[in-house]
């Protein structure tokens, strides 16, 4: 199946023309303002509407990289496996430990999914199984949930991209699907998107456009990476000319909320988050570093687990005081959970059974999803792979995950590679 | 050793070239009775051909070194590049010289020396022969599919690819207007030595290996690198071979302030197990990454096979938790820099050291029966096939816990090492056509699985002929007409494999745009602005003393009595003051808060939301991960972040050169020359021109140019 009828057919035309428009000060393309083509608008879902369906608009997805040991956060243990902290009561009638004690206060907004399962220990592949669902490949690039969505449901906004990631670069998010389908980086929340002006004067500034518009035109040799460059500078001119780019600009915030969910990048990548998905974008990515805490644990948690419990507790505060946690998912994720037992001062790569999170969007409210034995070393009840967790977004996000599609050259896929959703986690 | 190659049937080959243009490779050929099939000529490994002289008999590369003003230095002989002379002293530290400050006799010693040593490189001969089999096995399997190999490259076009594939950046306007008026056959050829052979082509590799190897100015938490990085900047600068390089790595021992080659093993010392995957992958397209915890699922790998193993290097460490606790303690100190002080107790607590116990056991919850849980390891190679065990790299001694790394470098790199020429040969081949002979690079388990194995069995036993000197190695590569053909199109790979019509065409590394900036905004003299950031961290060293607040103190008074820096780098030009003028390039400018120098010469990464990062300069997390895809904030940058002001502010350098021209018409076809390494289309020229008199100046041009898709592709 080819996609490019899913395209905007104006994103065909050439470069030339394409920036003409722009050099004439027209901001709003009649094909991206309010009524989407034909091509653009969301298909009908083939599947029936079931409980907590769609009920997910915007998703925001939340990745330790590193490894979130599950022990010591939303799945304490007692006994020679229990780690430095001590657990706490919540909110909601589960526990998680004393370096989540925002988190705690939150607790009933949220759902705790303590039987995550998983084969791979190593950072890079684990990574990739849980940003695409996929196990990784040498002949192929599997696409993020995000790209998929843009794939099931067209663009989420005229101007702004559908999908965004935060303190991440793109990494071909787009996997097999077209590359304007790739997430759109922010690498620095606080810098926003950075170089939206030229500064010089505008007449300079069209003409010095319309320069390169002409100069460009005798480069096109049919190659997919060069016509992705032009989806590029199709969206760039489209976003520059926008008034939509607020939307990036967290200084815009006010500073007591700012200081909410901390200075961190992960606090404000959380605030730019909302700000995005409440302007229209669909999905975004927030990354956070440095959870591989093979030494050191007590001193990790204390550090990135604060900016975490912090910016989290935040985000879903403030989703829920602005009404829109029920049509917003949050999923934090992680790459693999980490060893019951210590090495030095810190733990493993565990990848059996680990801990992951879904709030709103359509989620039971204070659930905890599945267990882990006693000693948190394999699932005990209800295990989720990291394909039925993508499914499970999926579905809160209303995509058909039954759906195969076919690559462009012809191999099957499906969201989540078959996973199924888990429904007793909607409401 | 296999110093042979099979010899192609020039006739035949002649026969599949076609209408090839470029260097016949027999006046004689002739189109053969039948068109062999890829078999025959696979099997076809009759007769041989002289190995390149490689054991010529060389004098003594030692000599003690003299400039006019009296200084001396003993070193011996490594490398000239263009003027600069490197040589390495007794105590293995590299030193670049420039050949015209020395006196006569040490000149001329060093111009025959090095004559001497080319001499001992591939013979053109070799290198012709070498590259027809590369386009034989290519044109076999091409006409085996019924396909065809792309039309030869135009002159520019191959000019901008080889500039950019072996020295990392575009030619000036300068070097596109000789090479396209130079009138010589052999200009390609000639070409392709000299860039090899020049400054530029260390940065290059360091680049390339920068992503492969992961160099990181901190490793974990702090831990300054700086020294490997210059270190592995020597090694290519010195011409040091890739066995000896990887051996060298792997061997390494002392601490990271002292001895950068350390540097590649201590990236994993706080995960020895990972750090033994990893290379293995790197060095060996070894894919154990998943046996690591389990039996492999797809491949044969066992669990057991990973620890057996692994086990070389189950009796050394990178840690000397003594030092790093000291360190700690003395953080409850007053006085000292909390920064500092962690630097420098990492710098001295990261070191690889060997004791006489293989401390490695199986896992507590290991799974299989076929060894207990927790027993102790016995040290065991993996092979691909049973023959493998023969073979003369396979004879190891274990007995000694603290020689098991040494034991497993040799075998590593030792020429018969099953995967260790093939593994090098794909990814450089990968480097220079876009793709490899066999993906993903990091799985050559089974090179049957390859594109084409005959090639890829023939590009090893070409860089074992040439002793692992990958210079030698990309000039065959470069003097293919495989090379010298006309881009081909991102290929499908389900569909099939690619198989090498020609290179493929590609986005420019984030590396090549960044550098091609830097040639036209400051010039071609940017490939001489070098900043070794290592020496700082050289002055850390405490030695055999131990972590005492005393010797903190002096670590950090020598430290600030150092010299003023440049973002942490040591200033460059030729030091008066010291020995032989020690040449260490130019100072980079400043502007727009960038440092205009290479990227090898910037933080190893460069911080996130620099240029090089938002076009896909790897993180350094994990090997093999730098991309080129595009995106708005990329764009974004170039338009109208610092690299498009730098282009567009009046001081960029091609922009001044075109200037001079002494018509519209030709300072544009300058411009064109800078960037796109071409002359404008007329209509290109005239559209130009227009703009220049409508309003535009020659840096809007520029800019325009710079912007443009062409730009930053290499076709």
């Amino acid at each position: 199946m080819s996609h490019d009828h899913l395209r905007d057919p104006m994103e065909r035309r050439t470069f030339v023309e394409r920036c003409a428009r722009y050099a004439f000060g027209l901001t709003v393309l009649p094909a991206f303002a309010p009524g989407l083509s034909a091509a653009e608008k969301p298909r009908e879902a083939s599947v029936p509407r079931r409980a907590g369906f769609g009920k997910a608009k915007r998703v925001i997805f939340i990745e330790l990289e590193g490894g979130l040991s599950h022990i010591d956060s939303f799945d304490p243990k007692t006994g020679d496996v229990k780690g430095p902290s001590n657990p706490i009561a919540t909110t909601a009638d589960f526990q998680v430990t004393d370096y989540l004690t925002a988190t705690a206060k939150i607790a009933d907004k949220i759902a705790v999914i303590r039987s995550m399962t998983a084969k791979i220990g190593l950072h890079q592949s684990a990574q990739y199984l849980m940003r695409t669902g996929y196990e990784k490949r040498g002949t192929i690039v599997h696409p993020m949930l995000g790209a998929w969505a843009q794939h099931h449901l067209g663009k989420s906004h005229a101007t702004l991209p559908s999908t965004v990631c935060v303190n991440r670069p793109a990494d071909s998010g787009n996997g097999y699907f077209p590359a304007a389908f790739s997430p759109l980086p922010i690498l620095d929340p606080d810098q926003g998107l950075p170089n939206t002006t030229s500064g010089l004067a505008e007449d300079v500034e069209r003409k010095r456009i319309g320069l390169l518009e002409k100069l460009d035109r005798t480069f096109s040799n049919g190659d997919a990476n060069v016509k992705a460059y032009a989806d590029f500078y199709d969206s760039t001119m489209t976003l520059m000319k926008s008034r939509d780019l607020k939307a990036f600009d967290l200084s815009a915030e006010p500073a007591e909320l700012r200081d909410r969910y901390g200075r961190s990048k992960l606090g404000q990548g959380c605030l730019l988050a909302r700000r995005l998905v409440e302007n229209g974008v669909r999905f975004v990515e927030i990354r956070h570093g440095s959870w591989d805490m093979h030494k050191d644990i007590a001193d990790g948690m204390e550090t990135r687990g604060g900016d975490f419990d912090r910016a989290f507790a935040a985000l879903i505060g403030d989703l829920d005081a602005r009404g829109l946690l029920d049509s917003t998912l949050v999923a934090v994720t992680t790459e693999f959970g980490r060893t019951p037992t210590f090495e030095s001062s810190g733990r493993g790569h565990h990848p059996p059974v680990f801990s992951t999170v879904l709030a709103g969007g359509g989620v039971k409210r204070g659930y905890v999803h599945g267990k882990s034995d006693a000693k948190g070393h394999e699932p005990d009840d209800k295990p989720m792979t990291v394909g039925a967790f993508h499914a499970t977004i999926a579905w809160a996000a209303g995509l058909p995950t039954e759906q195969e599609i076919r690559t462009p050259s012809g191999r099957p896929m499906s969201i989540g590679n078959k996973g199924k959703p888990a429904l007793e986690m909607f409401a | 050793m296999h110093r042979f190659i099979p010899v192609v049937s020039i006739a035949a080959f002649a026969f599949l070239l076609g209408t090839a243009s470029g260097a016949k490779p027999n006046k004689k050929a002739q189109p053969p009775a039948a068109t062999p099939t890829p078999r025959a000529v696979v099997g076809k490994k009759t007769a041989t051909r002289e190995s390149p002289p490689l054991n010529a008999e060389l004098p003594s590369p030692w000599r003690t070194w003299s400039d006019p003003a009296g200084h001396k230095v003993e070193a011996e002989f490594c490398s000239l590049h263009e003027t600069i002379v490197t040589v390495r002293t007794r105590q293995g530290q590299t030193l670049q010289m420039l050949l015209p400050r020395l006196v006569p006799a040490d000149s001329a010693f060093a111009l025959d020396y090095a004559q001497r040593l080319r001499a001992r490189s591939f013979a053109d001969e070799y290198v012709k022969t070498a590259a027809y089999q590369i386009d034989f096995l290519i044109g076999s399997t091409l006409v085996a599919k019924g396909e065809k190999f792309n039309a030869p490259v135009n002159e520019e076009q191959f000019l901008r690819r080889i500039y950019l594939d072996a020295v990392g950046r575009i030619p000036t306007a300068e070097e596109a207007g000789a090479y396209l008026a130079d009138r010589a056959p052999n200009k390609r050829a000639k070409l392709i030595d000299r860039l090899l052979y020049s400054p530029g082509y260390t940065m290059r590799m360091y680049n390339w290996l920068g992503d492969m190897l992961r160099v990181k100015d901190l490793f974990g938490k702090g831990v300054p690198t700086f020294t490997f990085q210059d270190w592995l900047k020597d090694q290519l600068q010195a011409d040091r071979t890739w066995d000896a390089l990887v051996r060298a790595m792997l061997t390494a021992e002392g601490k990271v302030c002292d001895n950068g080659a350390t540097g590649f093993l201590l990236y994993d010392a706080q995960m020895p197990l990972d750090g033994v995957s990893n290379l293995l992958t790197t060095f060996l397209g070894a894919n154990l990454a998943c046996a690591q915890c389990h039996n492999h699922p797809l491949a044969p790998w066992t669990q057991r096979d990973f620890y057996q193993v692994a086990a070389f290097f189950g009796a050394s460490n990178g840690i000397d938790e003594t030092t790093l606790r000291g360190g700690k303690q003395l953080l409850q100190g007053k006085g000292l820099n909390k920064l500092q002080l962690v630097r420098i107790a990492n710098a001295n607590g990261y070191r690889m050291a060997d004791t006489d116990v293989q401390s490695l056991t199986f896992p507590k919850d290991y799974k299989y029966s076929d060894v207990k849980a927790s027993s102790p390891v016995t040290p065991t190679l993996i092979a691909w096939s049973k023959a493998d065990s023969t073979n003369p790299a396979y004879r190891v001694n274990t007995s000694k816990p603290a020689e098991l790394r040494d034991e497993f470098a040799k075998w590593m790199t030792h020429p018969d090492n099953p995967r260790f020429a093939a593994n090098i040969a794909n990814r450089v081949w990968k480097k220079v056509f876009g793709l490899a002979v066999q993906e993903p690079v990091s799985d050559l388990d089974d090179p049957a699985k390859a594109s084409n194995p005959a090639l890829l069995a023939h590009l090893a036993t070409v860089i074992k002929a040439g002793r692992f000197d990958l210079r030698e190695f990309q000039r065959v590569l470069f003097n293919s007409q495989t090379y010298q053909r006309a881009a081909g199109l991102s290929p499908d790979l389900e569909k099939g494999p690619y198989l090498f019509p020609g290179p493929l065409v590609r986005r420019m590394t984030a590396e090549q745009v960044w550098d091609s900036l830097m040639v036209l905004s400051v010039g071609p003299e940017v490939d001489h602005m070098v900043l070794r950031r290592g020496d700082d961290e050289k002055l850390m060293s405490l030695g055999t003393d131990g972590m005492t607040a005393e010797n903190m103190k002096a670590v950090i008074d020598r430290m600030s009595g150092g010299k003023q820096s440049v973002a942490g780098a040591r200033k460059g030009g030729v030091k008066d003051s010291v020995l032989l003028g020690e040449y260490q390039g130019g100072t980079p400018p400043q502007r727009f808060g960038m440092i205009l120098a290479r990227a090898s010469e910037l933080p190893q990464p460069a911080p996130e939301t620099h240029f090089l990062r938002l076009f896909g300069q790897s993180d350094r997390l994990i090997s093999d991960t730098s991309t080129t895809d595009g995106s708005v904030p990329q764009l974004l940058m170039r338009m109208y972040g610092g690299a498009g002001k730098l282009i567009s502010d009046g001081t960029c350098a091609a922009v001044t050169v075109a200037g001079q021209a002494n018509s519209a018409g030709a300072k544009v076809d300058s411009l064109y020359l800078s960037l796109l390494a071409r002359k404008p289309l007329a209509e290109e020229r005239a559209e130009s021109t227009k703009a220049l008199s409508g309003g535009l100046t020659l840096s809007d041009v520029a800019w325009a140019l710079a912007n443009t898709r062409e730009f930053l592709f290499i076709q």
